[in-house]
């Protein structure tokens, strides 16, 4: 018991020591910062004050000595048992703080004293010394203040000031001085360059060019005594300058330098974040105001700062320098989380979204719109936290998970994120990560992936990183929890196979990757059990897919989605946002009220706060049950009865029996909000040099910024290169007028519906059969390989005379959807930008041209067109009626194994359509000169080879096989990762064998699935796909017999195993 | 192959030519009806949104109004010509005729492309139409509705610019319009509703109890549901209706050997009539591929989907139970197949006169404004009920008489009741 009571006792009396050295410091901190009081003051305040704090009051005593003087408490005297502290000033030690037993008392950590007593008696020290600093130059300013009132009258005044600093503060003298000198030399004043060289006597004015050009180190100039300095320097600067220069030089000089201890932390890139950080509280806290520093300072720090939080890009340290206030990033390390000793960034996102606000922020004056935005609260975890976690957990053998090989990176993956779910953070981490969930609260999370590549390689690396939604309930406990296990998963992401694969590809494999982390408050409302925006979406300053002429690119565009903006970010394919271009807002992509509601978005995503994940719910079904409590219902929905849409007022929705369709309508066409993306995609762009792509939310109120980059074009949808030397016999058509952005490679088929032709058919059932003809075709050509090329409007409903009569499933397969508009007299028709279904089209990335063969400068290689071989009728012969107004040209077999390759590039406003070698297709991929899409001839190939190696394999009179064929995309060298290998066997066998031999390949077909997903990823049942075609078949050519010798894309026979083939 | 471009306009007249020869109509009558009797052209001068003026075409043809004012829609299309609209307007006037509609054709257009226009610019249209032809058109002279590209949205605006013009409310001049405005209940059931009172006066022509047959439906969309209501509501049972699946891009046909429950389906169902193919299997639906409609062993098709559904190549998988086709959908047959159908000795309800609900109903929606009286649904779907059957009887006495197939009887009673009329007003 005793010995408890003991330790009790102990814990207690520690803690009376910590309150009382508490309590001591707060005293003197009062002390200090009373202005009124003099120095002396302070310093007989600082004494009386000290003992208290000390573990023994009753036998201590203080002295403070400073120049001259000495400061005691009680009779001070020299003892054994004393602690002493230096106070600095710039420093230079000016005086010490002692304190003192009077009597010996019981030995602890240091003599008699604390450990903790050490520390305080530092702390005193210091801030006596920055006193000191303080109140001096507050005397410099007051006295230069006096001098310049008096200073036309008093002639030399500045000379008082030079004889207080002398007394006061030598070394502010001396880097004054060195400015004056300098500032004299650079005025042309010679003498001061003589003066310069006195004090530099290795460098002589006959040979300045040996500084540039000798190898030997130069000898260091040794500081002369600031005295003597400061008094040639200001005697030369008083013959030389007027009296009102050298005033108000010296007092901007000395003003500057306050700032200085922000300058040298910076400029010494050793020192961690923390130090930086305090730097800037420390700065920011002693008010000063960014006024005081010269221009050419304060653009130096920002400079220092922005590289340091946020990015070292210099075209957006070019950007950020103009925007950014030493006060922002104040409020940036307020919410900023990294590790001990850390020299990390906020990343992409975070430095994006950082620059975007500023930009905002600063110009919030010139349009009361942009003062309306607002940005989500957010924190950010730096990009060294995640190398952080990896030593303090001992995982760093994960950095050399990217040198494995592919299918190894993937087979490890799983076990690596639950590595790293099941890891610590270090302790300073956890500190701050709870510091962020106080400050958020328990709204929902977004944690986001903030990668250092994706601020170097723009929006290509968008989404190949995690970003986690979490609904941020329950205790505070489970809220750290989750949101570290986020982190963690977050942080695993980097080791994925996709973004390992893709930086392999892209060879930047070796940049070494840094992860930030955003953790940002979900812009939203609760809703039921569900918490979302009211709204969200994306919006890019250049419209690239255009739906009318009248868009122009610079108009930009917008994608809305109900709820969270994920669905707005991906392209669904089978569901829609809204589309609207900000510039021409009238103008819509569906515009009768079928299209409208058939492209309406029919799901949204959602956190469910009840359990905690993100949702997919059904749109219609949502607003049926909880559609009242929607804010601001009737700005997105339109009310859908007997084929006419009708925008609600307030509150006139009946959810239960209605029928609302997301529409947008009312936001559109009765808020403000298209002007105000409008307004922010100008700015962002203007200001950003550059095409700007933003994220945004609303929780029905307020417009949210979310996030903001440099605008990428997709894959595929990049400016192409448009070549100038194209040999007229590979050129097969090129176009000027309304062209998007992009590349359509390695095309090998074009179906060619003959405009002319087209218009002289005489019945309605041949324009509807042509119609049929090519759904047919766009179910037999290989997908994304063929071009459709017809005149007028596809998918025209109304008189289908002017154009070929089909519905989206009809051209799915395409690659491109090209009208033609052929001038007949006078009149050259419409084109319809594929209006039908320009929202297909988008979604699944099919590229869309017209082209004006008969304007001048336009090329059109009609001959290649309408004289190519026609394959109509080998491939539907049912159409081969129609073989005059359709022609189905394989590009290969017509133009020397070439391909044809279509380069768009929105920028000119030009096309063309070239004739290429496979193997040439590089040249065209990607103006950046990094390879794309590498990985389909890696496909193509290994599944060559590995059909080759199963018939190398397959025994023939075993199975009774006559010869093995490969076909389709292995063949055809399209094989893509989620591809299957098409075998055709010739059997000759018995049905015992053929069982044997079906048995054979689904144990090939198998491992070969499995294969392919550690290579991939894609997951296949069975990656062959076997057809058995007999004698009889082939003889009748029924099913894929006909693709042995065929005329277009024949089967190619493989050469099998043991070489006598089995007797009939 | 003809060498002769296709002409909407030049095959209007030939179909009307062959009808003519039969009915042996006189050459005054003859050149009278191939041809419209009035056309507007105009130019309509419309402010854009961008403070430009872009001038547009537009177009009103009344072929022939001697039985009643024309009916006709308006259509907003980039490609629009006179040709295409003068033959619309012809077709109208046999479609009023065989319904028995007091009312003549009429069609009308503007060239422009809707997907490149604002809405604001749209109304601008729609106002600019209306006052070039407000002096010709009115509920007791051309009476237009939404077509192509129009919705009762553009009809507002122009039922209210012609009231601006003329000082007065006249909600006649003008059909198409939303329910409250102007529009009549039933509008939604009219098309479905009316191909099935069609069916029931055929299956009583050949003897046949409703409750005793089973049908397969093309397509789920509006028409669709609302004649698989009614014929269950006759006691037949429809074992298999066929629909789009969007993710799939294909359509599919659901069957259930011991009929569908049409409330049970509709629950599963898009407002495009696609039926969710997993809550079908879990409902104990088959799936089977999007033609399969047509091969079931069935006493009726109703092809209530797209045009060119039954054709040269797939009529011969038609089962040989099947006695009667009711065309829901525009043109469902192409003419080989009607031929084919015609030799099979099958009852075709021809289009024009099955999918005649929906001009009945404009016609009632009209009656309505113009008394600015409207009725509830039960009445109108009552009234329907009986102009239909009337209809109806009309076309297929006419078949009976002159041994006519019923596409043929019908065209052949619209010209003659048309080509009457002229000769009554003492016109030809």
């Amino acid at each position: 018991m005793t010995e408890q009571n003991d330790r009790v006792t102990d814990i207690l009396r520690s803690l009376q020591e910590r309150a009382k050295e508490l309590n001591c410091l707060y005293r003197i901190e009062e002390i200090i910062n009373a202005e009124d009081l003099t120095l002396d003051d302070v310093f007989r305040g600082v004494i009386d004050a000290i003992p208290p704090g000390w573990q023994y009051p009753d036998i201590c005593v203080a002295r403070i000595q400073f120049g001259d003087q000495g400061f005691a408490f009680g009779d001070f005297r020299e003892t054994e048992w004393m602690q002493e502290a230096i106070i600095r000033v710039y420093g230079e030690p000016v005086g010490a703080l002692e304190v003192a037993y009077l009597e010996q008392m019981p030995q602890a950590d240091e003599g008699p004293f604390l450990k903790e007593e050490r520390k305080l008696l530092e702390t005193i020290a210091e801030r006596i010394g920055s006193c000191i600093t303080h109140r001096r130059l507050l005397e410099t300013m007051q006295s230069m203040q006096e001098s310049e009132h008096t200073s036309r009258r008093a002639g030399r005044e500045w000379s008082a000031i030079l004889d207080l600093l002398r007394r006061t503060d030598q070394s502010l003298l001396m880097r004054v001085s060195r400015k004056m000198i300098n500032h004299l030399c650079w005025s042309g004043v010679k003498a001061a360059r003589r003066l310069l060289q006195d004090f530099r006597p290795h460098q002589t004015s006959d040979e300045p060019e040996v500084f540039f050009e000798s190898n030997q180190p130069r000898g260091k100039d040794m500081p002369p005594s600031a005295t003597a300095l400061a008094d040639r320097v200001f005697e030369l600067a008083g013959e030389h300058l007027s009296d009102d220069e050298i005033i108000s030089c010296v007092h901007n000089w000395i003003k500057q330098d306050r700032a200085s201890f922000l300058v040298n932390t910076l400029e010494n890139y050793h020192t961690a974040i923390s130090e930086v950080s305090d730097a800037i509280q420390r700065y920011q806290h002693a008010g000063h105001g960014e006024v005081e520093l010269s221009p050419s300072t304060r653009k130096g720090l920002l400079v220092s700062l922005v590289r340091r939080f946020l990015s070292d890009q210099l075209e957006y340290i070019n950007v950020a320098k103009r925007y950014v206030e030493i006060a922002d990033f104040h409020q940036l390390i307020q919410r900023l989380i990294y590790p001990a000793h850390g020299h990390g960034k906020t990343g992409g996102k975070g430095a994006g979204l950082f620059l975007a606000c500023q930009i905002v922020q600063r110009h919030r004056d010139e349009n009361e719109l942009l003062a309306e935005i607002k940005t989500p609260k957010t924190w950010y975890l730096t990009s060294d936290g995640m190398h952080d976690f990896v030593y303090c957990n001992h995982l760093e053998d994960v950095f050399s998970q990217k040198y494995k090989e592919i299918d190894e990176v993937r087979q490890e993956y799983p076990d690596i994120v639950q590595v790293f779910k099941n890891s610590q953070f270090s302790a300073t981490i956890v500190k701050g990560l709870s510091l962020a969930l106080d400050d958020l609260g328990d709204k929902p999370l977004i944690v986001r992936s903030s990668s250092l590549l994706e601020d170097r390689f723009g929006a290509a690396f968008s989404g190949k990183y995690k970003s986690l939604f979490l609904a941020n309930r329950g205790t505070k406990q489970e809220r750290m929890d989750a949101l570290m296990d986020a982190i963690a998963e977050v942080y695993a992401s980097t080791f994925g196979p996709d973004p390992i694969q893709y930086r392999t590809e892209r060879n930047l494999v070796d940049f070494q990757e840094g992860m930030g982390v955003l953790i940002q408050e979900v812009v939203g409302t609760q809703i039921g059990d569900y918490f979302l925006p009211a709204f969200a979406g994306v919006a890019f300053s250049h419209n690239e897919f255009r739906w009318s002429p009248r868009i122009k690119q610079e108009d930009g565009l917008a994608r809305l989605v109900p709820g969270l903006g994920t669905r707005a970010v991906d392209r669904l394919g089978d569901d829609f946002p809204i589309l609207v271009s900000p510039g021409q807002p009238g103008l819509r992509a569906n515009a009768t009220p079928e299209e409208v509601v058939r492209y309406a978005p029919r799901y949204m995503d959602v956190i469910n706060l009840n359990t905690n994940k993100f949702e997919t719910v059904d749109v219609a079904e949502f607003l049926r049950q909880v559609g009242d409590q929607m804010p601001a219902v009737e700005q997105l929905v339109s009310v859908y009865a007997d084929g006419n849409l009708r925008q609600p007022l307030l509150g006139s929705v009946d959810f239960e029996r209605d029928d609302p369709v997301v529409t947008f309508e009312g936001l559109l066409n009765r808020t403000p909000f298209v002007k105000q993306i409008g307004a922010l995609l100008n700015l962002l762009e203007r200001e950003l040099s550059h095409p700007a792509d933003i994220e945004f939310a609303s929780d029905g109120k307020d417009l949210y910024l979310l996030q903001c980059r440099a605008q990428a074009p997709a894959k595929h949808a990049k400016p192409a290169p448009i070549p100038r030397d194209i040999a007229y016999s590979r050129l097969l058509f090129s176009a000027t007028r309304y062209v998007s952005n992009g590349t359509t490679p390695n095309i090998t088929h074009v179906v060619y519906v003959d405009p002319e032709k087209y218009g002289q058919l005489g019945s309605r059932e041949e324009l509807i059969s042509v119609g049929r003809a090519v759904g047919k075709l766009n179910k037999l050509l290989p997908k994304r390989q063929f071009i459709l090329m017809g005149p007028g409007r596809w998918g025209s409903r109304g008189d289908i005379k002017l154009g070929v009569p089909v519905t989206y499933s009809d051209i799915n397969n395409t690659a491109m959807l090209i009208e033609i508009a052929r001038k007949t007299g006078d009149y050259t028709p419409d084109v319809s930008f594929g209006t039908h279904f320009f929202q297909d089209l988008v979604e699944a990335e099919i590229r869309y041209l017209p082209l004006y063969p008969d304007e001048d400068g336009i090329a059109f290689n009609e001959a290649f067109f309408t004289r190519s071989p026609n394959l109509l009728a080998e491939l539907a012969p049912e159409f081969e009626s129609l073989g005059d107004t359709i022609r189905v040209i394989d590009v290969p077999r017509s133009a020397d194994g070439q391909v044809l390759y279509v380069l768009m590039n929105a920028d000119l406003d030009e096309a063309v359509a070239v004739l290429t070698d496979p193997a040439g297709q590089a040249e065209h991929d990607d103006a950046s000169g990094q390879a794309v899409a590498t990985t389909d001839g890696q496909d193509w190939r290994w599944r060559t080879r590995m059909a080759e190696s199963v018939a190398a394999r397959l025994d023939r009179k075993r199975f009774g096989v006559k010869a093995l064929y490969l076909f389709g995309s292995t063949k055809n060298a399209t094989a893509g990762p989620a591809s299957d290998i098409d075998l055709l066997v010739h059997f000759v066998g018995t049905d015992q064998q053929r069982h044997a031999l079906e048995q054979w390949f689904e144990g090939w077909s198998l491992s070969l699935s499995e294969i392919n997903y550690l290579r991939t990823g894609y997951r296949t049942e069975s990656l062959l796909d076997v057809h058995i075609v007999t004698d009889e078949d082939i003889a009748n050519r029924t099913s894929y017999a006909v693709k042995i010798g065929a005329i277009t894309d024949a089967a190619r026979e493989l050469l099998l195993g043991n070489s006598t083939p089995p007797a009939k | 192959m003809s060498t002769k471009p296709f002409n909407a306009f030049a095959m209007a007249q030939a179909q009307f030519d062959k009808v003519a020869e039969t009915l042996g109509l006189d050459q005054g009558t003859k050149d009278l009806l191939r041809n419209p009797m009035r056309e507007y052209h105009f130019s309509l001068p419309v402010r854009m949104d961008d403070g430009t003026t872009k001038v547009f075409q537009g177009y009103r043809v009344q072929h022939n109004d001697a039985r009643g004012p024309a009916k006709g829609g308006i259509r907003f299309h980039p490609q629009e010509t006179a040709d295409t609209v003068r033959a619309l307007s012809m077709w109208m006037t046999w479609k009023c005729a065989v319904a028995e509609l007091p009312l003549g054709g009429g069609k009308g257009g503007v060239i422009c492309e809707p997907h490149n226009l604002s809405m604001a610019e749209q109304e601008r249209i729609c106002r600019a139409f209306v006052r070039q032809i407000a002096r010709d058109v009115g509920p007791l002279r051309d009476v237009p509705a939404p077509d192509v590209m129009t919705s009762g949205q553009h009809m507002l605006w122009m039922l209210d610019e012609y009231e601006q013009i003329r000082g007065g409310h006249y909600p006649g001049v003008i059909t198409g319009k939303p329910v409250g405005m102007g529009g009549s209940l039933g509008r939604t059931e009219a098309t479905g509703y009316g191909v099935v009172f069609t069916v029931r006066e055929a299956l009583k022509e050949l003897g046949v109890r409703p409750h005793d047959t089973i049908a397969a439906v093309q397509g789920f969309g509006n028409v669709a549901q609302y004649a698989i209501e009614l014929y269950n509501q006759l006691g037949g049972a429809v074992v298999a209706v066929s629909c789009w699946d969007q993710e799939d891009q294909q359509p599919y046909t659901f069957r259930k050997n011991d009929g569908i429950d049409l409330a049970e389906l509709r629950k599963i169902t898009d407002r495009f009539g696609g039926i969710n193919k997993q809550k079908a299997a879990e409902l104990g639906y088959e799936q089977l591929p999007g033609e399969a409609w047509i091969e079931q062993d069935v006493d009726i098709l109703f092809p209530c989907a797209l045009e060119n559904s039954i054709t040269a190549d797939n009529v011969s998988k038609i089962s040989k139970r099947v006695k009667l086709i009711a065309e829901g959908a525009n043109g469902p047959t192409t003419p080989d197949a009607d031929h084919v159908l015609h030799e099979r000795g099958v009852f075709v309800i021809p289009d024009f006169l099955a999918n005649a609900g929906g001009v009945t109903c404009s016609y009632l929606e009209q009656v309505q404004s113009n008394m600015n009286y409207f009725w509830e649904k039960d009445e109108v779907l009552g009234k329907l009920d009986v102009m239909m059957t009337s209809a109806f009887i009309g076309v297929s006495d006419m078949a009976r008489k002159r041994k006519l197939y019923m596409r043929d009887a019908a065209y052949t009673i619209a010209i003659a009741r048309v080509a009457q009329a002229c000769k009554d007003r003492g016109w030809v």
